[in-house]
């Protein structure tokens, strides 16, 4: 005979999740920090390596900035689960009767606000660095794509990072997985970014690099609520 | 709870092997073993942690893996690890633990807890400040949050002072008279005849021993638990 229980909300469960992610990174201002760090001096050796500010870099400033986003994504997501792993803090939320895909879903928002407060620091950068035709009008645009980017990169991160916790060489296993998945975001962030930077807005090539990343993040959500059960109970 | 013929395999390593137990409402039962006895490894079966390789295990009623979220509704788990965040508050702890598990009323009942335990003077420091026995205190403040109905208790008594043992070993006692399961996980063998009124002895993943406590004193559990390993 099944005891009655009174089954908690999913949506009180995020709330508290990512609440906690929240006030973890505000008490210790590591990931959000490193990424931010990470990302100015990546786009500074980047700037050296590619030239001196008189060069016009305007055409490849879609991909220095995605390929920058996408390492510091690594990064970012590495770091997803630190506090749960070095603190040994797991077991209580395995133990807790909240949905994985919860789990998931909490990461992954906490991740797209990491993301989006570098892209913060990131996209002006860019511009300062790279670009010398017009930029600033395009800022809109760049910032609508890195959203959608963000929500495929915390959606496939949260799902690669979590089958790395429970594996030993975690930090080797976790780019491995994750940089393949990330090429398509690399590719489609680069080419919509390109479609509005340097010159006259091609907007049908942006709206298609868009509805791209929209069903990337489709397909790993699918991926993610198929999987998570048997990432974390198996 | 209900286990009929439950084991796991660490690799190649049965760690459990043909566990027969059953605990009914109200009832204690101590674990007690030597090291690598297969306590642990049977506890997180139970605490839904780790899946069965044999058998059946049933908790709250709910048939596991299947009912296992519904069953987490019900159990409470202390761990040797207080399983709270360093860089958190024990308040901001016991509040996310409050919204995964659903509990009413929260600010309250965190609030009763936490004098309950005697850590409301220092429920706004990080965890990471705290000693490791006021640590264990906001572990058991954790665990009886949700009010459940299973307590599953890994050496609940390491790391306490007196003052922390005589706090845990009252909230097992009103646990019990409110009619709560415990199953007790402990080396330390002489405290088992005032916490459990079972003891079941394992040895090589295998229950070699199950049988009442009543009426034993600390003394001849110690010499029925060596007999029982020799």
């Amino acid at each position: 005979m099944s005891m009655a229980v009174n089954r908690p909300r999913w949506t009180r469960q995020l709330a508290g999740l990512i609440r906690k992610d929240l006030r973890l990174e505000l008490r210790t201002k590591e990931t959000v920090m490193a990424m931010v760090l990470f990302s100015i001096v990546t786009l500074t050796i980047m700037q050296f390596g590619f030239g001196t500010r008189d060069d016009d870099l305007t055409r490849f400033t879609g991909g220095l900035m995605w390929v920058t986003l996408a390492f510091t994504a690594v990064l970012g997501v590495g770091r997803s689960y630190v506090a749960e792993r070095e603190q040994r803090v797991l077991d209580g939320i395995l133990a807790s009767p909240v949905p994985r895909v919860v789990l998931l879903a909490a990461k992954a928002i906490a991740i797209v606000i990491y993301m989006a407060i570098t892209e913060l620091v990131v996209i002006p950068v860019v511009g300062i660095f790279f670009v010398k035709g017009p930029y600033w009008d395009s800022i809109g645009w760049i910032a609508l794509v890195a959203l959608i980017a963000n929500v495929c990169i915390a959606l496939s991160g949260t799902l690669f990072s979590g089958l790395a916790l429970f594996t030993r060489a975690r930090d080797l296993i976790l780019p491995v997985l994750f940089l393949p998945a990330l090429v398509p975001v690399v590719i489609a962030g680069a080419g919509a970014t390109h479609a509005v930077v340097g010159g006259p807005h091609d907007m049908s090539e942006y709206r298609g690099y868009c509805l791209f990343l929209v069903g990337y993040a489709i397909l790993f959500l699918l991926v993610c609520i198929a999987t998570y059960d048997a990432v974390f109970d198996d | 709870m209900s286990a009929c013929g439950v084991g796991h395999i660490y690799g190649e390593r049965a760690a459990v092997a043909d566990v027969h137990l059953d605990v009914v409402a109200g009832e204690r039962v101590a674990i007690a073993g030597p090291n690598g006895a297969g306590k642990s490894t049977l506890l997180r079966m139970v605490a839904t942690l780790l899946r069965t390789g044999t058998g059946t295990l049933t908790v709250l009623g709910e048939e596991l893996p299947g009912g296992a979220r519904r069953a987490r509704c019900g159990i409470g788990y202390l761990a040797h690890d207080p399983l709270a965040y360093l860089d958190l508050s024990p308040r901001q702890n016991l509040q996310l633990y409050a919204d995964l598990f659903g509990v009413q009323d929260a600010d309250r009942r965190i609030d009763d807890l936490l004098e309950r335990v005697d850590l409301i003077a220092r429920a706004d420091d990080p965890v990471r400040v705290l000693s490791r026995g006021m640590a264990q205190r906001l572990a058991l403040a954790r665990m009886l949050l949700h009010e459940p109905r299973l307590l599953l208790l890994d050496e609940p008594h390491a790391s306490l002072d007196a003052a922390g043992t005589a706090l845990l070993d009252a909230e097992l006692a009103t646990m019990h008279a409110d009619g709560r399961a415990a199953v007790i996980v402990t080396h330390e063998v002489e405290r088992i005849a005032s916490v459990a009124d079972r003891l079941v002895v394992m040895r090589r993943g295998r229950i070699v021993v199950d049988e009442p406590v009543a009426g034993r004193g600390p003394a001849q559990v110690r010499a029925r638990y060596e007999e029982c390993i020799a």
